[in-house]
């Protein structure tokens, strides 16, 4: 494993990071308060809900900087997904049609679930009972499917 | 029934030492002041610490069904909140919890009270009465002595009239249970009463209310009363109770209504009178007011709510549209900022951090010392500069340092002289010279004070520039148009903002005339109804018949 440098060592980042570092930030802080909070008091399968969340939002944040907006250069976008701020394999996701709001990688894994299907997130709206209020199991979705 | 709210304050039980005066907190609390000494208290100053032994309550007749009650429902209530009947006396003031915020009673309605002629009895909102003496300007909690006879008089008349046994003897079989119980335990009830503030008696006179006593009661007590009361005081409170309480729930209705209409017209007034277009540009002066980072997230924007509370916010109706907006906003804001960024010279980075080598370094300091006494510092810290160049130029520097003027002078005019004319002309002025210069290090070896006069007189020496492009007319001109345009815009929802206060007054206006209406229309309904039921008995009374016909038949029409 390659030495981990001090920041005054490190190459710099690409342009334009000085602009998106400030939110980079706020996330980088929900996440430590999120990693931080005791889980002593709620259930365990839901522990890891705000991670998964703000894990979303931030690759969110990237993906429409980068694809939509276009605000980022390709070369801060790769330097970003490299360096950890956004998952790629997400990102991969909703670029295919249908995965377009997808909540979390584990939400459209078939294997080893109950029924082996998606989980209940990916269901669309008008498929559920009237009123039904689901949160998935793994991250807390209310509901990522692309017709919602 | 003649129930009297009086409480007597604890405040009246002691005056207080000379100097000190007492007044009223915003929030309710009694406090006192000593205006020499500027010391303001809680407590009543004088008062000897209140003593909390458990005063034993005089003894209750708890045979009586309706002294049990209420004697059950005090005992039952959660801590007594001050001493009610005024038999804890002493200085509790600022033991006293926080007044809960409720709804200040009013006066509602008065009767005359016969044969006291000024006398008045008022009712109030919560039901409870007091008499009032317009001639003296006295009001009293306590029905005065004199008064009793008329008021329980007064009283009865409104049972009977109440229970629709006025006229109609024969249908005594029916309803006459009432109408004796309730002529009786008036005097049975305040007889109790009495014996209830016996054990005060000293208190048991005339006093007259001040505005914070009433006040304290409305506040203190509304709930208490509405539990106890009932019991207390027999099946005669009880309906004027119910009426309260319809009365309540009516209010309520109104005040549903109003919500209602309220959202309606919410929708009525944000139709904007504006085009789309002047409401998206609103929307993005808004955005452009609050410096909003175009980078940062819509949801960070709502989380931070911080442009919510200006006007331009609602101009457009919807989130969607506003999010719609926001997004075309930081499409642009961005594409500015990119053209911004390539037209702007680029920076170099050397420059800040070969001005603070001139500030701080010294050939005192080796460079890893010097290094980690200003690792703090911006400039040492940029990334753009590699950590291996830092070091080299500090070392070149301090090297420089320990040459000779005359060679640090001769180095500085070799480098002057290689700038061409477009960058160093006899027009450039000292504190702007080009970055060639700055970012060199023979520019900051030589001492300003030497340098700065040795610099300025090179430039005076110097040709003039050569003739210089001209493209910064037009983008004054552009500025100057968006400037104008944002000030119609802003002139234009001034207006608009003013019309739709305008509408929401005469709203209001039409709003309060049609619960005033309806209002009416509904004690008209009461009126016709009752008058329905007595036309109902008295149908056997006959001579009658034809006269209520005829009113009914004129409340029908209305």
């Amino acid at each position: 494993m390659p030495a981990i440098r001090p920041s005054s060592k490190r190459k710099a980042p690409p342009d334009g990071f000085s602009d998106i570092e400030e939110d980079l930030l706020v996330f980088g802080n929900k996440m430590k308060d999120a990693q931080n909070t005791p889980t002593d008091n709620i259930p365990k399968h839901q522990a890891q809900w705000p991670i998964f969340q703000i894990s979303h939002q931030r690759s969110r944040y990237i993906y429409e900087l980068y694809y939509e907006k276009e605000a980022i250069s390709k070369k801060l976008y790769e330097w970003l997904l490299k360096n950890g701020y956004a998952d790629a394999m997400l990102i991969a996701k909703w670029k295919k049609q249908g995965y377009e709001k997808l909540c979390c990688l584990r939400c459209v894994q078939t294997k080893e679930t109950n029924f082996n299907s998606t989980c209940i997130c990916r269901v669309p709206k008008a498929g559920l009972k009237d009123g039904q209020d689901v949160q998935c199991v793994s991250c807390g979705c209310r509901g990522c499917a692309s017709s919602d | 029934m003649l129930k009297s709210t009086y409480k007597p304050s604890p405040g009246a039980l002691q005056p207080l030492p000379p100097g000190w005066t007492e007044h009223k907190a915003p929030t309710g609390h009694t406090y006192y002041y000593h205006a020499d000494t500027k010391e303001s208290t809680y407590k009543r100053p004088g008062a000897p610490p209140a003593s909390f032994l458990p005063q034993q309550p005089p003894p209750i007749n708890l045979s009586d069904p309706n002294v049990a009650n209420a004697f059950m429902a005090q005992y039952n209530a959660p801590p007594p909140q001050q001493g009610q009947r005024g038999g804890f006396g002493g200085g509790r003031g600022g033991f006293q919890p926080r007044p809960r915020p409720q709804p200040t009673d009013k006066p509602r309605s008065k009767v005359a009270i016969p044969g006291h002629e000024p006398w008045i009895l008022v009712y109030t909102r919560y039901g409870r009465r007091f008499a009032y003496n317009p001639a003296k300007n006295a009001s009293y909690w306590r029905i005065p002595e004199k008064l009793m006879p008329a008021i329980l008089e007064l009283d009865q008349a409104r049972i009977r009239r109440k229970a629709g046994l006025e006229e109609d003897e024969e249908e005594e079989g029916k309803e006459p249970k009432e109408a004796t119980v309730s002529a009786r335990p008036v005097t049975k009830q305040e007889e109790e009463q009495k014996a209830e503030y016996d054990y005060d008696s000293s208190e048991y006179e005339e006093v007259e209310v001040t505005d914070d006593e009433g006040d304290g009661d409305g506040e203190g007590n509304a709930k208490r009363q509405r539990t106890e009361e009932p019991g207390a005081d027999g099946p005669v409170e009880f309906t004027e109770a119910d009426i309260a309480a319809q009365l309540a729930a009516m209010g309520a209705d109104y005040g549903d209504e109003d919500i209602g209409e309220d959202e309606d017209w919410e929708g009525e007034g944000s139709d904007p009178p504006f085009s789309e277009e002047d409401a998206r540009a609103l929307f993005k002066d808004l955005l452009d007011d609050f410096k909003i980072n175009p980078y940062s997230s819509w949801e960070k924007l709502m989380e931070e709510g911080k442009i919510i509370d200006d006007p331009r916010y609602t101009i457009l109706n919807t989130t969607k549209a506003r999010k719609d907006a926001w997004e075309e906003w930081t499409r642009v804001k961005i594409l500015e900022r990119k053209a911004q960024r390539a037209t702007e010279e680029k920076k170099d980075p050397r420059i800040p951090y070969l001005a603070f080598l001139q500030q701080k370094a010294t050939p005192k300091l080796y460079w890893p010392e010097f290094r980690r006494k200003y690792k703090k510092d911006a400039p040492m810290k940029d990334p753009k500069l590699a950590d291996k160049d830092r070091e080299k130029w500090y070392r070149e520097y301090i090297n420089r340092l320990k040459l000779p003027q005359s060679t640090l002078k001769s180095d500085l005019k070799i480098l002057l002289a290689s700038l061409p004319p477009s960058a160093l002309n006899n027009q450039s002025t000292p504190n702007h010279l080009p970055p060639q210069v700055l970012a060199d290090l023979r520019y900051i070896s030589l001492d300003p004070s030497i340098r700065d006069p040795f610099i300025e007189a090179y430039i005076q020496g110097l040709g003039p520039p050569p003739t210089a492009k001209e493209g910064e007319l037009e983008d004054d001109v552009a500025t100057k148009k968006a400037r104008e345009d944002r000030r119609k815009r802003e002139k234009a929802l001034q207006e608009r903002e003013r019309a739709v206060a305008e509408e929401k007054r005469r709203q209001e206006k039409r709003l309060q005339f049609e619960r005033a209406r309806l209002r009416d229309e509904e004690r008209e309904l009461e009126r016709a109804m009752v008058v329905g039921k007595k036309g109902l008995q008295s149908q056997l009374a006959g001579e009658r018949l034809a006269e209520k016909m005829v009113i009914k038949r004129e409340d029908e029409d209305q």
